[in-house]
């Protein structure tokens, strides 16, 4: 990044006069998240309390993960439970934007009661450029909400801090090596988490679906990187359609949903091209999802189409 | 070197931004309705893209037309910048018989300014539903593709240059280029 040494003392600087009391930073363990909380704990120590929401929309295994990094940089943290508020939220909710705007109103319920338990009248967020520019303006259409700027109330009491509004993930990362934050490398994750990849309604059954077979999409994808079959694309995931079609498992008829796999190659999240996966690979993923889903999934497909016309995330 | 973006909207305005910052240009982006009185003394302006239909919805564009009847210095406008350009000087515009949505081969014409020391042929990305149908007069088509016959036009008599295209993307190749030809055009002209 340009002027990466720069940019890091002046954020901080700004960070300490931003926050003159206490402040608590949204917290999800992404990259971008992960980076606005050590500068921020930089700038005001003890002052900030970083809370990560669980909202049983997250992938497998990350609460425990994020909890070990947030340990890891010493600041002080808070896991907050909302899984029942998020699901109850949701519940016969299937248009993306709606989903986007109910998310980003549970998130901040949750912050504003946690920042009111620890005194804060500041929200730091992890908000980079692309988040602001899809969400849309006066000028701009909304492509999509993103639930960090999409779902803030009017009469939010709190003041918005957000150090990273100008940059993009590649120089996000660039900033998270040079402050040695451990997320530096993670992929991209939305906000609303598996909520979008959960087309149609967002249910803990569907979830626990969208949420094994991302799982698998990780994991098959990171063998064959470390195996040298391929290189790791910039975000690879799975996405549940609401689409059943019929199929054959074991002699039976079968009639279950269909996973999409979606890998895209890109540096800024603005533009995308869809990841050329060796086929061994795609055909690895595809068996292990429809042998370990049986009848839930007996279909999977590969999204190939780039951004644009498509966006990353199907939501 | 002072060269702003002004704000139609686009979704890649901000990179158009970032694009210049990474060549060392003094940048900001201003909103369209900015008067051209505290833009006067620039050294260039990039006209961004925009969701609008530049010609349905040209009260959307703001004072681009302004900045381009006052400007003396060079001015790049970019998809529905250029297409608000080149209506503005008398061509017209109409929806794309081929819209085109990301890779688009691009075959350059004219290697004078934008694309010099360029490929004659090399891959850029467009996202656009309109296109020029006919250029105004005194302005020429520098570079065309297979979907898309005005990819690029500049004018015989000003420094005003238009891409259908859009450079500032990761994803389009030779893009920083083509901003340092513009910056080329600008600091020539300054000599």
């Amino acid at each position: 990044m340009l002027g990466l040494e720069d940019f890091i003392e002046e954020a901080i600087g700004k960070l300490k006069s931003d926050i003159p009391r206490k402040a608590i930073i949204a917290c999800s363990g992404g990259v971008d998240s992960m980076v606005a909380a050590a500068l921020a704990s930089k700038a005001v120590g003890d002052r900030l309390l970083a809370v990560y929401v669980d909202t049983g929309l997250m992938r497998k295994g990350e609460t425990a993960e994020v909890e070990a990094m947030l340990v890891d940089t010493g600041i002080n943290y808070k896991i907050a439970e909302a899984g029942k508020e998020f699901f109850d939220a949701l519940e016969g909710v299937t248009d993306p934007e709606q989903k986007r705007k109910i998310i980003g109103e549970r998130f901040i319920r949750v912050f504003e009661k946690e920042a009111k338990a620890f005194g804060a009248d500041c929200l730091v967020q992890g908000t980079i450029a692309p988040d602001w520019i899809e969400s849309g303006d006066g000028v701009r259409d909304t492509i999509k909400s993103h639930h960090n700027v999409g779902g803030l109330p009017k009469d939010l009491g709190m003041k918005v801090v957000e150090p990273l509004r100008d940059l993009y993930k590649d120089e996000v990362r660039d900033v998270a090596r040079a402050l040695g934050v451990k997320a530096s490398e993670r992929q991209p994750f939305p906000g609303p988490a598996l909520a979008v990849r959960c087309l149609g309604e967002v249910n803990p059954e569907n979830v626990e679906v969208v949420r094994e077979a991302c799982h698998i999409v990780e994991d098959e994808i990171q063998k064959a990187a470390s195996a040298g079959k391929m290189e790791l694309p910039w975000q690879y995931f799975a996405v549940l359609l609401p689409t059943r079609s019929v199929g054959v498992q074991g002699d039976r008829r079968a009639y279950g949903k269909t996973i999409a796999v979606r890998a895209v190659t890109s540096v800024d999240g603005m533009t995308a091209t869809y990841a050329k996966i060796p086929l061994d690979v795609l055909d690895a993923v595809a068996t292990r999802i429809t042998n370990t889903m049986k009848s839930q999934v007996n279909r999977v497909v590969y999204d190939i189409t780039n951004k644009p016309p498509s966006t990353i995330e199907w939501e | 070197m002072r060269v702003y973006v002004v704000d139609n909207g686009g979704q890649w305005t901000h990179r158009e931004w970032r694009v210049l910052k990474y060549l060392k240009v003094d940048s900001r982006i201003v909103p369209n309705t900015t008067p051209f009185s505290e833009l006067a003394d620039l050294d260039g302006l990039v006209l961004s893209g925009g969701a609008p239909s530049v010609a349905s919805d040209a009260g959307l564009m703001g004072n681009n037309g302004e900045y381009l009847d006052k400007a003396e210095y060079p001015v790049l406008g970019i998809c529905a910048g250029m297409q608000f350009l080149s209506e503005h000087f008398g061509g017209s515009l109409g929806p794309s018989v081929n819209p085109e949505f990301g890779r688009v081969g691009l075959k350059v014409g004219d290697h004078t300014d934008l694309f010099r020391n360029l490929p004659s042929e090399f891959n850029v990305w467009a996202s656009h539903n309109d296109e020029v149908k006919s250029v105004p007069q005194g302005f020429v088509v520098t570079a065309s593709s297979e979907t898309c016959p005005v990819e690029a036009v500049r004018s015989l008599d000003r420094p005003i240059y238009g891409v259908q295209f859009h450079p500032e993307v990761e994803n389009t190749e030779n893009g920083p280029q083509i901003f340092q030809n513009f910056l080329n055009i600008i600091s020539e002209r300054r000599r």
